[in-house]
């Protein structure tokens, strides 16, 4: 019975407050400055700089010490995590093979979909080693880095660094620079944030931008079932399968627009899309045409929004069951 | 900057040199102040920006119009490749001909293609696996063909779909696959590895018919193929010509794209196996040394599956699109460039190692029908102007000759072995007796088609490869094979390379001179 | 007198058995038969005293059936058709009292045991019941057995002499070899089993007959073939080189080493292998060696509706019949010789054919070595390994050196 659960509860805490107060009912006694001060009439007292949000220091994260326990973390529980959970299937990666096969590979930057927290997992799973080993994540400075907790945590596992959603900030911006120019590669999250209901968002242009600026590639990475599994506003996450498709290196062309290169990122992924759903051929087909199925999902809204992703759904990699579907002969 | 080949006379300082040996290697010290060995030009550095200088190639191509004017809308597309005789070993994905394919896919759905066939041109080969598909086009346009039925292999005995052409001023009929030739464009996606492929030599055999390939693959012609890497004296490549004269009056319109490769043939650490012996360092020793020792102690199917996974980390060093005879005097420039070596005269012996692999034997045994194509047929051939031997001298080759075969890729292989091979090694007399019977025998005919079995005339072409070597040649010792297979064969069997030497002798004296042909690498000797 | 006999003795017999998986000389050693000093055998003839005569040997041969029995490898089915002690030796060249050379047809039949002839002119082998040969007749002087060589009562080759009815002798001409006379008795096993084949290669287009093995029995399955069904062509699979060019000799027309066998069969009729098996074969594939692979292997390459005829003995053997039965093939099994019918209508007995045949191929190019009595392990040892031995015939020389 509930209520008998939280009589119990309610009386343990009633003994924990005991045990604290004897402690600290002597203490009372102390005041500033064992104590926080309190503040005068009239006076106005200036905001305190916190070291959070897109002001947190990283830094530390990436020194030896902390990137050897991060290897640690990321070869063993994180990939497995992701293998256990998202079964990930890798397809694409022969387009980068140039590029990986380079005496100095040089960092690149991944653009991939977003629909979950475990999308960050799965990269890290996919990603090549010549990649892999210095890698960057850009993580949304409002939600990852809003507590030192969880600050400290997203920074040593996933080496996550801070950006900046609301504002286009220059802090995230050279932060990243400098750390594209020291070698690390990037994974940024065109879209912003994870998709609220399945469909994809339109791509912000973080990447097509410091792509532009340090002269590096980007590499588009359509990421297939990971709503399904840990989507927004699922409290616990459902096992299945995905695909994570790459796509070739793109450079900005000369003299290309911050926003005309967005766009062209955008259309990439949105081939990939198609071609993880459907086949190579028929994707190229429908991109020639202009006739690619758009991420950001059809027009309209309401439960038939919710009804065509289902559709889509059972399209992709989600769909198929992780035994062999049974082929039942046509007798017709 | 990579070395050219050149010739290396041996002295007493020389450490013994490299043989292939099958599956295995050995060292074989050579006699000093008598020997030379000809060493293969280093491989030349590839293309940097591969996929540009293809799409390069398709915009600009050589006396033909750019591939996007060509494609229309509601066309017939063919895309024909080369099989899986090419390359030797494996090229490391993605493959030449998943690029090129790719790139003309790119530029067929850009301008709405939609009847796009893909045809393995493998002629009288066996049918690739899919897995084999696979590795040479890739996940993406297996995936997206093979399930429509739209890619598939060449067919010889599907007599349905096969359509004459016309016939050359000397009587040749070129009969090829129904599709290609009723097609509006047919794209050639070619590798390049040896000057004897490309040109058009690859729909003409490619996609032909056995009564067609019956006009130049026989002893007649082959012996009169003098080289095979040599085209403007080879009648072999004069008959082909002829046929491409009719494909270019008569046939659908063909835009070629050939491609050449540079010898990086071994991925690290494996490399040392292409250098100079003098040139090991401590590491590369120490790797030959324990590489022989571990395929020593394997039994032979662990030593051909290591073999067969070797996947060459090639790089490409042209690609030419056109019209096909231009484009393919280019090919050969670069190929030249890669393999050519000069070489002052002809030698009493020549000495070789056979690998494990021909291209008749991927994924395979290399049966001993295969060596004698290897050795004479290839290797023998990679010459221009005179062989590397004088005619009437021996030729020493080192292979372990098992009598081993594959039943599924060699079934025809194996009643030659058994029942042409005792009668007579003669390749006219068993053209004559032979060759029809199995040309025609239900069973073969059934495995070829359905199944991954060569032809069940094969064998024969592989025999006739080697006509001509085995016509210059007044002996051929094998060191190292088993004794009775290479009686059968009609070769001399010795134990070690002295007794082979002691063998020589009969014919070519005590102190004849002696070519070594340091295979890893392919090169082509320009003998003067 | 001095004879090799074999005696009941179980234990003896398990002994060799297992000592013939070292060597078949262990086997000759530690086998039941030995060399002993026995009584000379009374005439069996008893009630049935006429027609009875001394043989005296003079070549006797040493077959497959002697040495499966001398290493313990004898089918337990042959206990009620056997008498112990017996002397063995039944391919026999002797001579009677009167001087005149005969060659022995060993089966004990009606006439020499005082029986009506199942039809006239009957041989000792023929007719539909062989109850007679396994009772005693004669009033009890004849003892059970199925020829002499396994009976108590008449003695055997492998000794000086013993007693034979007129029934089983055949006289042969002066001018023909000793040597060649030995053969005469496997050739009639040859060519009975070579004319088992008849029906199915009279009137067809192109008949093959594939031939198992090329020991004895199979070179006189060959001569069979040969000479009395000259319409087909025969095929022999034979593991050693001196078979392959006995066969050849005799006129095979191809000759393979017996893994090849298959295939050739298959170059000659057509048709594909699936599963390991030809998917048509031979008309009739005669199985000369009688083992487990050797039965299943000619079940393999026999066409549909084909016949197979085991001429060796096959022993206990373990097989899948899933392939008989779906092909409809017939198993038929091939012992000894009696009267025969040719393609055209004429009866004559084995013998008569064999004899005819000895001749005409020089049989006596099969006779490899002779050996004393004395010599029983050294023969018994060469017989058993004779393929790996290069010879294919061995036997006891027992003439007196003059």
């Amino acid at each position: 019975m509930a209520s008998s659960h939280i009589k119990r509860a309610q009386r343990l805490a009633g003994t924990a407050e005991r045990a604290v107060s004897r402690v600290t009912t002597p203490l009372r006694n102390f005041g500033f400055p064992y104590r926080i001060p309190t503040v005068p009439r009239g006076v106005e007292v200036p905001p305190e700089v916190t070291g959070l949000g897109a002001h947190y220091d990283t830094e530390w994260a990436r020194r030896p010490l902390a990137s050897g326990v991060r290897g640690i973390i990321t070869e063993g529980p994180i990939r497995l995590a992701a293998r256990v959970l998202a079964n990930p299937e890798v397809a694409g990666l022969d387009r980068l093979s140039d590029l990986m096969r380079m005496e100095d590979p040089p960092p690149v930057i991944f653009a991939p979909t977003h629909h979950s927290h475990f999308d960050t997992g799965v990269m890290i799973r996919s990603i090549p080693t010549v990649w892999r080993r210095q890698l960057v994540i850009a993580a949304a400075a409002d939600y990852f880095f809003d507590k030192k907790w969880k600050s400290a945590i997203s920074a040593l596992s996933l080496n996550a660094v801070p950006i900046d959603r609301e504002s286009a900030g220059r802090t995230s911006s050279d932060l990243l620079s400098g750390l594209i120019a020291d070698g690390c590669s990037l994974v940024i999250y065109p879209e912003g944030g994870r998709s609220p209901d399945g469909w994809g968002q339109s791509f912000k242009g973080g990447a097509a931008f410091l792509s532009s600026k340090t002269l590096t590639p980007v590499v588009p990475v359509f990421i297939e079932g990971t709503g399904a599994i840990f989507g927004k506003g699922m409290k616990r996450p459902k096992p299945g399968n995905t695909k994570v498709v790459f796509g070739s290196a793109l450079s900005p062309l000369e003299g290309e627009s911050t926003r005309r290169f967005n766009a062209r990122i955008e259309a990439a992924v949105t081939v990939l899309g198609d071609e993880a759903i459907t086949d190579y051929w028929s994707a190229r087909q429908r991109a020639a045409r202009g006739m690619s199925p758009v991420l950001t999902g059809p027009e309209y809204t309401s439960w038939r929004r919710d009804w065509d992703l289902a559709d889509r759904r059972k399209l992709g990699a989600a769909g198929k069951r992780r035994r062999q579907k049974r082929t039942w002969p046509d007798l017709g | 900057m990579p070395r050219p080949g050149f010739v290396l006379d041996v002295d007493r300082s020389t450490p013994p040199m490299l043989f292939w040996r099958g599956e295995n290697f050995s060292l074989e010290r050579l006699p000093a102040d008598r020997s030379r060995v000809i060493y293969p030009p280093e491989p030349l550095a590839g293309i940097e920006d591969v996929d540009g200088a293809i799409r390069n190639a398709l915009l600009n191509p050589m006396d033909a119009e750019p591939l996007p004017t060509l494609l229309k809308p509601d066309m017939k597309l063919t895309i024909c490749f080369d099989d899986a005789s090419l390359s030797l070993p494996k090229m490391r994905q993605p493959d030449t001909r998943q690029r090129i394919i790719e790139a003309v896919l790119e530029m067929a759905a850009a301008a709405g293609v939609d009847d796009v066939h893909l045809i393995a041109a493998l002629g009288l080969h066996r049918r690739m696996h899919d897995y084999e598909l696979k590795h040479v086009l890739g996940d993406r346009i297996f995936d997206a063909f093979h399930p429509r039925g739209t890619l598939y292999q060449h067919d010889a005995e599907d007599y349905d779909n096969l359509a004459v052409i016309g016939e050359t001023e000397e009587g040749e009929i070129l009969e090829i696959n129904k599709r290609v030739a009723e097609s509006d464009l047919v794209v050639y996606a070619n590798v390049n590895q040896v000057a004897m492929d490309g040109g058009w030599k690859s729909i003409t055999t490619g996609v032909a018919s056995y009564r067609c390939l019956s006009f130049h693959h026989n002893p007649k012609t082959l012996q009169n193929t003098r080289s095979l890497m040599d085209r403007h004296h080879s009648d072999l490549h004069k008959s082909l010509w002829r046929m491409g004269k009719v494909l270019r009056d008569s046939g659908p319109q063909v835009f070629t794209v050939e491609t050449t490769l540079n010898t990086d043939t071994f991925p690290k650490p494996f490399d040392f196996l292409a250098k100079r012996e003098w040139e090991w360092n401590a590491k590369d020793r120490a790797t030959y040394l324990a590489t022989q020792k571990s395929l020593s102690a394997m039994p032979v199917k662990a030593r051909r599956k290591v073999m067969h996974n070797i996947e060459s980390p090639y790089k490409m060093t042209s690609v030419q699109a056109g019209f096909t005879p231009t484009v393919h005097e280019e090919t050969l420039k670069n190929v030249y460039a890669q393999h050519l070596v000069d070489v002052e005269g002809q030698t009493d012996i020549l000495t070789m190692g056979i690998p494990y692999i021909c291209p008749y034997n991927p994924e395979g045994i290399m049966n001993p029908i295969l060596v004698m194509c290897m050795g004479l047929g290839y290797l023998f051939n990679m010459y221009r102007g005179k062989p590397l031997v004088r005619e009437g001298g021996v030729i020493i080759m080192t292979h372990p000759t098992y009598p081993d075969f594959n039943p599924v890729h060699h079934p025809s292989y194996i009643d030659f072995f058994e029942e042409v091979l005792p009668d007579s090694t003669n390749p006219a007399v068993m053209s004559e007796k032979w060759e029809k019977k199995y040309a025609e025998d239900e069973w073969y005919r059934h495995l070829y088609r359905t199944g991954n079995a060569y032809h069940g005339v094969h064998p024969f072409y592989a025999w006739y490869w080697g006509a001509h070597g085995q016509q210059h040649a007044s002996k051929v010792i094998i060191v190292g094979g088993d004794a009775a297979t290479v009686r059968r064969l009609g070769f001399t069997p010795a134990s070690t390379m002295n007794d082979a030497f002691e063998i020589a002798s009969d014919v070519v004296g005590r102190s004849p001179s002696i070519t070594h042909l340091h295979v890893p690498s392919v090169l082509v000797a320009d003998v003067k | 007198m001095r004879a090799l006999q074999v005696r009941r003795n179980i234990a003896m017999l398990g002994m060799a058995r297992i000592a013939s998986a070292v060597s078949p000389v262990m086997a000759a050693k530690m086998g039941p038969l030995e060399m002993r000093t026995v009584d000379d055998p009374e005439c069996p003839g008893g009630t049935n005293a006429e027609g009875w005569h001394r043989v005296h040997t003079r070549l006797a041969g040493i077959c497959g059936s002697d040495i499966a029995l001398v290493e313990g490898h004898a089918s337990t089915y042959f206990e009620d058709w056997v008498s112990f002690p017996f002397i063995p030796g039944h391919e026999v060249v002797g001579e009677l009292d009167s001087g005149k050379r005969v060659v022995l047809e060993p089966v004990l039949g009606h006439a020499a045991r005082g029986l009506p002839l199942p039809f006239a002119g009957a041989s000792p082998a023929d007719g539909d019941d062989y109850a007679h040969l396994a009772m005693d007749s004669n009033g009890g002087a004849l003892a059970t057995g199925i020829q002499t060589g396994f009976c108590c009562s008449t003695g055997g080759g492998w000794a000086p002499w013993f007693w034979a009815h007129e029934s089983q002798l055949h006289h042969i001409d002066d001018d023909m070899p000793d040597e060649r006379a030995v053969l005469v008795e496997p050739l009639a096993g040859g060519i009975h089993a070579a004319l088992l084949a008849q029906p199915s290669t009279i009137g067809t287009e192109n008949p093959v007959v594939a031939v198992l093995g090329a020991g004895t029995m199979g070179l006189a399955a060959v001569a069979g073939l040969k000479r009395y069904v000259p319409e087909a062509r025969v095929v022999v699979g034979a593991r050693y080189p001196h078979q392959q060019a006995y066969a050849k000799a005799l006129g095979a027309d191809v000759v393979v080493p017996s893994g090849e066998l298959q295939r050739a069969v298959r170059r000659e009729v057509g048709g594909m292998l699936v599963g390991g098996r030809l998917t048509s074969g031979a008309h009739v594939t005669i199985d000369a060696v009688g083992s487990n692979a050797s039965v299943s292997d000619a079940l393999g390459m026999t066409k549909p509706r084909g016949r197979v005829v085991l001429l060796g003995m096959p022993g206990e053997i373990t097989l899948d019949l899933t392939g008989l039965w779906h092909r409809e093939t017939e198993l038929k099994g091939a012992y000894t010789y009696g009267t025969e019918t040719l393609a055209d209508g004429r009866t004559t007995s084995t013998f008569d054919l064999a004899i005819e045949a000895a001749n005409y191929f020089e049989a006596e190019r099969l006779l490899s070595a002779t050996y004393p009595l004395a010599d029983h392990v050294d023969a018994i040892a060469h017989a058993a390994s004779a393929g790996r031995r290069g010879a294919v015939k061995i036997a006891f020389d027992m003439r007196e050196r003059s």
